[in-house]
Parts: structure tokens; C-alpha cells; sequence
């Protein structure tokens, strides 16, 4: 047995034998051919386009179909691609002039191509090089007219291990008897990722080397929800994971019977539990889930791969279709919190020279101190909120003072001002609210609370800034504790401040989608919860089994104890109650 | 032939979204079309050459048009760039 450690790409448990994509030989030595096939080869090249061409169109209307005109979209930039002169003609020139084989033409093609993209400064340009390679692979792979006699040798339902694997190929793997897939490379939000959840295939991606360790017909699990690939299980690991997959088939089942049932403890006491949006990764799954509502629209995306900020119609299109998902429920839209892991590719001067990221310009001090970028989203947001229904509400990150948020009051103001002028009002008042992960603004919430409208604990940042602790060091990583009595007792303190000005309190960070710290959230009295769609049955289910009296008596006693040990001896205790 | 400069007036530049605009634009009339930007001449019917000038806000393009129906691709081109390819307000 031997287990690989990779990135979970999409849930679920599947076991099979395994079958090796075998990989397209894609860099050629020049091969040369005789005048006489010229003919035939630029023959064999108009096929593989064609070919091409009809897969792309294939790949199109099914995208459309299951996640909509985003990612079809890419498929028409595809197809262009394919058809650009640039390609075509200059691949046909080789075969013709230099008596290239239509592989080692379309190959030479694409370097140069990719070369003069290459000398583009601009990052973003230098992307599209990706997209170019795509559409050359795919050309290349229909030249090797093997390829079908691949997937026709899979006669039984198998496991794809594959280097790579193209969001395009995805799409048809149910058809060929696939019924899971893992990867050397990938990532968490890839296409092919966020294509494998919608399609419901475990899926495992960024083994680095597994296509070289994994032989054809090797029994190999892939664990979806860990993120690992185990080669030859032994007897007692096959049996665990079969155990795992009726599980989660019967959980599964179980959920959907709960979506339309109310946020409830068993006691009767309501929570509501609404979403992190990510208009990116929208399923159709996704849309069927009755929420309360979108507690978290992250909006950095909005900023990240493109040569300048985006303009207030590019924001307001996105904001408009999102917020129209959620009807009359609240929107919370979270000013951009730039900076830290998340800078964007157009030029700030605050990012140079900053040594300590995570403690320098981030989140609403970049927005102060760049007031256009701030006034062009707040403009996007009032747009948005003139138009539709739901109650829109504006998140700030980052906020440490009461200044702060004035700063941006006075600029929500300035904005609304400026649509008073055209004769447009918001269909509801716009809130203004805070995320509390400073331990400033924890500590001296007494005297933000009654200029903020709600406020929202961000907890991932909380915890790493209260314990002073840097996640990705791996010397300290291991201090990043939930459960350190710290954690616990600044939820609670913020949780009380708010109630008695009668504000509501939300918690949007990872430990809110934790199925078994829920219990604990729960005691502590927090009203709102945000998770990821993937986790909103899962979570709504454990809140619906559990009992708020005894959440409420093991949260009072787990804000008395003093290291995390009892704390953490406590979550489990609830957790093994409630199992048994 | 008809030339044209043109400066373009969109905050993004053209990007990928416009670059396939002009593309597919100019790939509906039969005469060639080029675009230069300094140096570097490209054919706008093909989308990578489009993307590859990387012409940013601000900067100017020369426009050439050579055929029959040159007339009508001018002004189908050139009015892409006036409506900044629908992205602003």
C-alpha cells in the first residue's frame, strides 16, 4: 500500500482500478517528411482541425449547459484561437515549406507563438500563452488518432490518473466509465476542479508524480475529501473507505430532504445560515440550495489578473446578477481586501518594500489611501442596490478604529449623494458593517458598535493576529489554534458587545463551516452563519441535531477553561453526545 | 487603403473580451486589415496577434484596410474602439 498527499479538487470516495491517460508526445524532434507526403500531411492537419473544432463545439453547448456562459466562453476563445491565421497558416507554411511533419509544425508554431507572448511585459497578456498551448495539445492529441482507441479500452468503471488533464477532456470522463480522476498538476479553484464538483466525480489534484508511481489496473482509492491517492489499499483500508463511500452515499441522500426545513435546533432555537458566494464557481447544485441569504461576496477576484482596476461597470454587471440570485434576501458585499497573499498585478506603491505583508497595507487602509479605487467600488455597490430588491450590505476589512469607519461612511455618503443627483435611491437602505479580525477593533468594539450597522468576525485573521501566528510559517503553524481559550473568549466578548446595542454577529471564516466547532458557535450565541455552498447541508443538518441548552452549557464552560487541551476535550465530548 | 489612427480610450486596454471583438469583427469583411503599434504590425483578424500588441490605455494604433469592402470595415472597426467595446458607461 502507498499513500500520495495531494489537494482535494472535488468531494466524494471512489475505488477502482486505474487507468493511465497516456500523454500526448508533444514536444517532436523535427521530423521530417518527403516532399511526396506533403500532400497527405497537410491533409492529416486539416482533419486534426477539424476534428478539433468539433470537440470545442461539443465542449461548448455542454459547459453551457452545466455551468453556464463564463466557461463556455473561454471555449469561444478556444475556437478563435484555433481558427487565428497566425496558427493555421503558419502551421500549414511549415509542412508546405520546410517539409515538417504536422506535428513538429504545429509544435514549432505554438514556441513561437508562445515566444513573442513571452516578450510581452505585461503579466496578464503572458497568461493567454496558457490558453495557446491548450487549444496546440488538443490539435496535437487529434493528429494521434489513437486517442479514441484510449477511452474505448475502458470497459469497466475506472479511475483516471492522468498528468494533467484538460477541462474540455473533463466533461466527457462520465461517459468513458470514469468515476474518479487524479492529477500530477492542478489546482483547488481550476477548471477542471470546479468541472469535477459540479459532475460529482472525487476527484484529487497536485500529486506532482502520481502518473509515474500508478500502473494500469492497480487498485487505487482516491479520498476526495482528504486529498490523497492510495495505491494497492491493504484489506483493512478497502474496507474503511467502503464503509466511507455508503456513508456518504446515505448522508447525501439525507440532505436534500433537509434543504427546504427551517435553520433550527432540536430545542427550537432559529440561526440562519447563509453563504460564501463565489459568482466564479456557481454549479447548478448551487442554485437549488435555499440559503438566508449571501453572507460573504469576497470581491479581490475582481482585481487579480487584469492590467488595471476594474471599472464600476465591470463591477456592477457582476454585482447586479449576483445580487439577483438572492431575490429580496441580504447581499454582503466585502470591499476588496487587497493586499497580505492577494496583490493584484496593476501597480500600488504601497506594496513595495513591504516586509511584513499581513501587518502592512491591506484591506480598507490600501482603500483610504487610495480613495478612487474606493469610491468606484462603493459607486459599483450603490448602482447595484438602486436596482434590485435585496438588502445590500457593505462589508469593510480590516478596520482597526472608529475612524475608520467613518472614512468610509462619509464616502458610502458621497456616493449615495451622487445618485440622489441623477433622481436614483436605493431600493433599500444600504447597511454599512464591519469584520472584526484586528484585536483592536475586538477589544474597543464598545466604541465602534453604534456607528456600524453589523459586523461579521473574521475569523482566520482573527485567530492568526490574537495568537500572532503566521499560518503558512510551518515552525509556528501548528500554534493556529480555534480552540485557544484567546479565540473563544474574543468571540464571546465581541458576540455580547454587539447584543447589547442589538447587533447581529456573523461569523464567515473557516471555523464556521468546522462541523464540529459548530456546537461551540452556537453556545457562544452567534446569530448568523456563512459557509461554502459545498458545506451548507452538512452544516444546516448538524445544527438541526444538535441542542442549544447543551451547546449553551458547554460553551459557558469551555469560556472558563485555561488551555486549549479542556477546550478542545469539550468540542469532542459534544461531538461524540451528539453522534451516539 | 484607407489608414486610420486611433487611440485607444478604453480604461483596460485591449484585452482579451476586446481583442476577440476586433477579431471577430474583422474576420467578417474580406479585405485584409492590419493594426501596427510602433514596430510591430499584426493581422487584426487574428485574435493572438490582437492580444500580442498588448495595447494598453492611452496608446495609439495605426489602422490599415486593403480590399474591396474596406470602406465598411473601417467603420465597423473603428466604431468598436468609439464604443470602448461596450465596458464603460
Amino acid at each position: 500500500m502507498f499513500v500520495i498527499k495531494g489537494v482535494p479538487a472535488s468531494p466524494g470516495v471512489a475505488i477502482g482500478p486505474a487507468v493511465l491517460l497516456p500523454t500526448a508526445d508533444f514536444a517532436v524532434a523535427n521530423q521530417h517528411i518527403e516532399a511526396a507526403e506533403v500532400k497527405s500531411e497537410i491533409g492529416k492537419f486539416g482533419r486534426a482541425m477539424e476534428k478539433t473544432q468539433a470537440d470545442l463545439d461539443a465542449n461548448e453547448k455542454k459547459l453551457r449547459e452545466t455551468l453556464g456562459g463564463e466557461y463556455a466562453n473561454l471555449m469561444s476563445m478556444h475556437k478563435m484561437i484555433l481558427q487565428d491565421p497566425m496558427l493555421k497558416d503558419a502551421a500549414i507554411a511549415k509542412i508546405k515549406n520546410e517539409h515538417m511533419s504536422a506535428q513538429a509544425a504545429i509544435f514549432n508554431t505554438l514556441q513561437e507563438l508562445a515566444a513573442s507572448f513571452d516578450k510581452v511585459a505585461d503579466p496578464f497578456f503572458k497568461e493567454r500563452r496558457n490558453d495557446i498551448f491548450d487549444v496546440g495539445k488538443r490539435l496535437v492529441s487529434n493528429l494521434q488518432e489513437n486517442k479514441g482507441a484510449f477511452w474505448a479500452s475502458i470497459r469497466r468503471p475506472s479511475i483516471l490518473i492522468a498528468h494533467d488533464l484538460f477541462p474540455s477532456d473533463t466533461i466527457s470522463l462520465q461517459e468513458n466509465q470514469i468515476i474518479g480522476f487524479c492529477t500530477d498538476l492542478g489546482g483547488k479553484t481550476s477548471h477542471t476542479a470546479i468541472l469535477a464538483q459540479s459532475l460529482k466525480l472525487p476527484a484529487v489534484v497536485a500529486l506532482s508524480n502520481a502518473a509515474k508511481q500508478v500502473k494500469d489496473g492497480d487498485t487505487v482509492i482516491v479520498d476526495g475529501e482528504n486529498g490523497l491517492l492510495i495505491i494497492s489499499p491493504d484489506r483493512y483500508t478497502l474496507a474503511r473507505y467502503k464503509k466511507t463511500q455508503r456513508e456518504i452515499k446515505k448522508a447525501e441522500s439525507l440532505l436534500q430532504t433537509i434543504n427546504h426545513l427551517p435553520t433550527v435546533t432540536g430545542d427550537g432555537r432559529n440561526f440562519r445560515l447563509m453563504v460564501n458566494f463565489d459568482p466564479r464557481t456557481d454549479t447548478k447544485e448551487n442554485k437549488k440550495l435555499i440559503t438566508d441569504g449571501l453572507g460573504l461576496l469576497r470581491t479581490e477576484f475582481l482585481y487579480m489578473n487584469i492590467p488595471q482596476p476594474p471599472s464600476e461597470l465591470e463591477q456592477y454587471q457582476i454585482y447586479l446578477s449576483t445580487a439577483k440570485k438572492f431575490d429580496m434576501r441580504p447581499v454582503t458585499i466585502r470591499l476588496a481586501d487587497l493586499g497580505a497573499d492577494k496583490i493584484p498585478d496593476f501597480p500600488l506603491d504601497e506594496f513595495d518594500k513591504d516586509n511584513n505583508p499581513f501587518m502592512g497595507c491591506r484591506g480598507i487602509r490600501l482603500f483610504l489611501k487610495n480613495p478612487d479605487l474606493m469610491h468606484t467600488q462603493l459607486r459599483a455597490i450603490v448602482r447595484t442596490a438602486c436596482e434590485v430588491p435585496a438588502q445590500i450590505k457593505i462589508m469593510i476589512p480590516m478596520v482597526s478604529s472608529v475612524e475608520e469607519v467613518r472614512h468610509v461612511r462619509d464616502a458610502l455618503n458621497k456616493a449615495l449623494a451622487e445618485f440622489a443627483k441623477e433622481g436614483k435611491k436605493p431600493v433599500n437602505k444600504i447597511a454599512l458593517g464591519a469584520m472584526i479580525e484586528v484585536p483592536a477593533a475586538a477589544i474597543a468594539l464598545d466604541g465602534m458598535i453604534g456607528e456600524i450597522d453589523f459586523l461579521s468576525i473574521g475569523t482566520n485573521d482573527l485567530i492568526q493576529y490574537l495568537i500572532a501566528v503566521d499560518r503558512v510559517n510551518p515552525e509556528v503553524a501548528h500554534m493556529y489554534d480555534p480552540c485557544h481559550p484567546a479565540v473563544l473568549r474574543t468571540i464571546h466578548q465581541i458576540i455580547q458587545t454587539a447584543h447589547q446595542r442589538g447587533r447581529h454577529v456573523s461569523i464567515c471564516g473557516e471555523i464556521a463551516s468546522d462541523v464540529k466547532m459548530v456546537p461551540m458557535l452556537l453556545g457562544l450565541e452567534v446569530d448568523i452563519l456563512s459557509v461554502p455552498p459545498r458545506m451548507f447541508l452538512r452544516i444546516k443538518n448538524r445544527i438541526r441535531n444538535l441542542n442549544f441548552e447543551t451547546c449553551s452549557d458547554t460553551a459557558q464552560a469551555a469560556l472558563l477553561a485555561s488551555s486549549s487541551e479542556e477546550i478542545r476535550s469539550l468540542v469532542e465530548q459534544m461531538n461524540q453526545d451528539e453522534d451516539s | 487603403m484607407i489608414t486610420k489612427e486611433i487611440k485607444i480610450t478604453n480604461r483596460l486596454g485591449l484585452h482579451a473580451r476586446p481583442a476577440a471583438l476586433v477579431a471577430q469583427t474583422a474576420a467578417d469583411f474580406d479585405c485584409e486589415i492590419k493594426i501596427a503599434k510602433g514596430p510591430v504590425e499584426i493581422n487584426a483578424k487574428s485574435i493572438m496577434g490582437v492580444m500580442m500588441l498588448a495595447a494598453e490605455y492611452g496608446s495609439t494604433l495605426r489602422l490599415s484596410f486593403d480590399g474591396k469592402d474596406e470602406e465598411k470595415a473601417c467603420a465597423a472597426i473603428v466604431q468598436l474602439f468609439t464604443d470602448k467595446f461596450n465596458e464603460e458607461i
